[in-house]
């Protein structure tokens, strides 16, 4: 089998908005244009590594507060207190809703945490060159930016709660800053998926080989 | 012609050939009818997948979700009741209720992310998929499209559904819940737009917004 060839190493770019191809001119980023829907085109999105880098550390200092501070209060009865995000799942866990109480653990906690950490593996692999399966590195990836949405489920939440339960004194649902931290969180790993290009998973492969 | 044949002779980009989003592969693109689905032969990652009567369907179902779309964001989506009080909820309410309560910035990514963004997908894909229909070009058309791609994964209609059920699983314990008619509209309106974006046949709709550029008369 002939060795695979990219569009790179003929000199072409992919448009990373509308999938054209086109002859890099050899400009500067920014200089160059899609001939079709007219985007910025790059070889490789520009500085996607130090981009990605910025955006998961902000997300990763972030997720301190997110989860220490309350997302919410819920006052019944002129009684409550602030809920963070894993004391309202053990509150669901002791009320017996323990699908809700899974859902909630895995698209609020475990779906950041693992994608903060699958991007810090991808991040660290093309820079140490790791010789990781590229095809599984890849799939993580796709994985990585297919989940991240459904992290902000709890925002929803949120929102329908203090906008339904209101009624003064006898039951009230305040949202509290917690929400904030945690939905840049979520924005923010959903943004270094988006900036980290991974085609850099394959160069290295493409050019020693 | 296939891309390994030509690494010398290379002064024009042959139409059939494509590269992969993921590993930049170069391939050269194959005949596909509707149901195939063209995958990256070296990385897996979907390429392409030909659409039946992409337009027609997008249009319509478009069209369908801008006509749902107020129902479903002005009406009360719940009732709770607690001993004899009454309260009720809409979807722009959630976003209203927050900012009220100082938190701009969680005010406005639900708002963008349950309203503002799949309402503009909606807009773009109607006009897109209407000149495309009328076969009427405008440059504005790649713009439009562009918008599109790049607000796909900001509209999260379907994890505001889930976010449904859980605050009614959550309220249970404390207070009586009742559907209202603004969340049958909402539903509806998730279905049809998720229908929609499944049926959106992005690769064809590219070529076919270029070709019609190209043909359009100076």
């Amino acid at each position: 089998m002939r060795h695979p060839l990219t569009a790179r190493q003929l000199g072409l770019i992919r448009c990373h908005t509308c999938g054209k191809l086109a002859f890099d001119i050899g400009h500067d980023d920014y200089e160059e244009h899609c001939p079709r829907c007219h985007a910025h085109m790059h070889m490789r999105a520009s500085n996607s590594l130090s981009r990605t880098w910025a955006m998961l550390i902000t997300a990763a200092v972030l997720y301190v507060p997110a989860n220490v501070l309350p997302i919410m209060t819920v006052t019944y009865f002129g009684a409550g207190e602030p809920d963070t995000i894993m004391s309202g799942i053990i509150l669901l866990l002791q009320l017996g809703s323990y699908p809700i109480a899974a859902v909630i653990f895995i698209a609020s906690i475990l779906v950041p945490l693992l994608k903060m950490v699958a991007l810090l593996i991808l991040l660290l692999s093309v820079h140490l060159k790791w010789s990781l399966d590229d095809r599984q590195r890849t799939r993580l990836y796709r994985a990585v930016e297919m989940v991240g949405r459904w992290s902000m489920l709890d925002m929803f939440v949120i929102a329908l709660l203090v906008a339904l339960v209101n009624f003064g004194s006898l039951a009230q649902i305040v949202s509290g800053p917690g929400a904030t931290a945690f939905g840049s969180v979520v924005v923010l790993t959903m943004l270094a998926a988006t900036t980290f290009d991974a085609r850099l998973i394959w160069d290295k492969e493409d050019t020693d080989g | 012609m296939s891309p390994q044949d030509n690494i010398q002779s290379l002064t024009s980009i042959p139409e059939n050939w494509i590269a992969c989003k993921d590993c930049d592969l170069l391939i050269e693109r194959m005949d596909a009818t509707p149901g195939d689905r063209a995958l990256c032969p070296r990385c897996a990652n979907p390429l392409y997948q030909p659409r039946e009567n992409s337009i027609e369907r997008t249009l319509v179902l478009a069209i369908t979700g801008l006509l749902l779309f107020l129902p479903a964001n002005l009406l009360p989506v719940m009732y709770l009741h607690i001993v004899g009080q009454e309260s009720t909820t809409t979807i722009y309410k959630g976003s209203l209720v927050l900012f009220q309560e100082g938190l701009y910035w969680t005010a406005l990514l639900v708002f963008f992310a349950s309203i503002a963004v799949p309402l503009c997908k909606l807009l773009l894909v109607a006009f897109v998929s209407g000149c495309l229909y009328l076969q009427r070009s405008s440059t504005l058309l790649p713009y439009a499209f562009r918008y599109y791609h790049y607000l796909d994964e900001w509209g999260m209609l379907e994890v505001y559904m889930l976010g449904v059920l859980v605050a009614v699983v959550k309220l249970k314990g404390m207070a009586s819940v009742v559907p209202g008619i603004g969340l049958y509209c909402f539903i509806a309106l998730l279905l049809v737009a998720t229908t929609m974006s499944s049926l959106l046949d992005e690769d064809s709709f590219w070529r076919k917004i270029e070709q019609g550029l190209k043909d359009r008369p100076r």
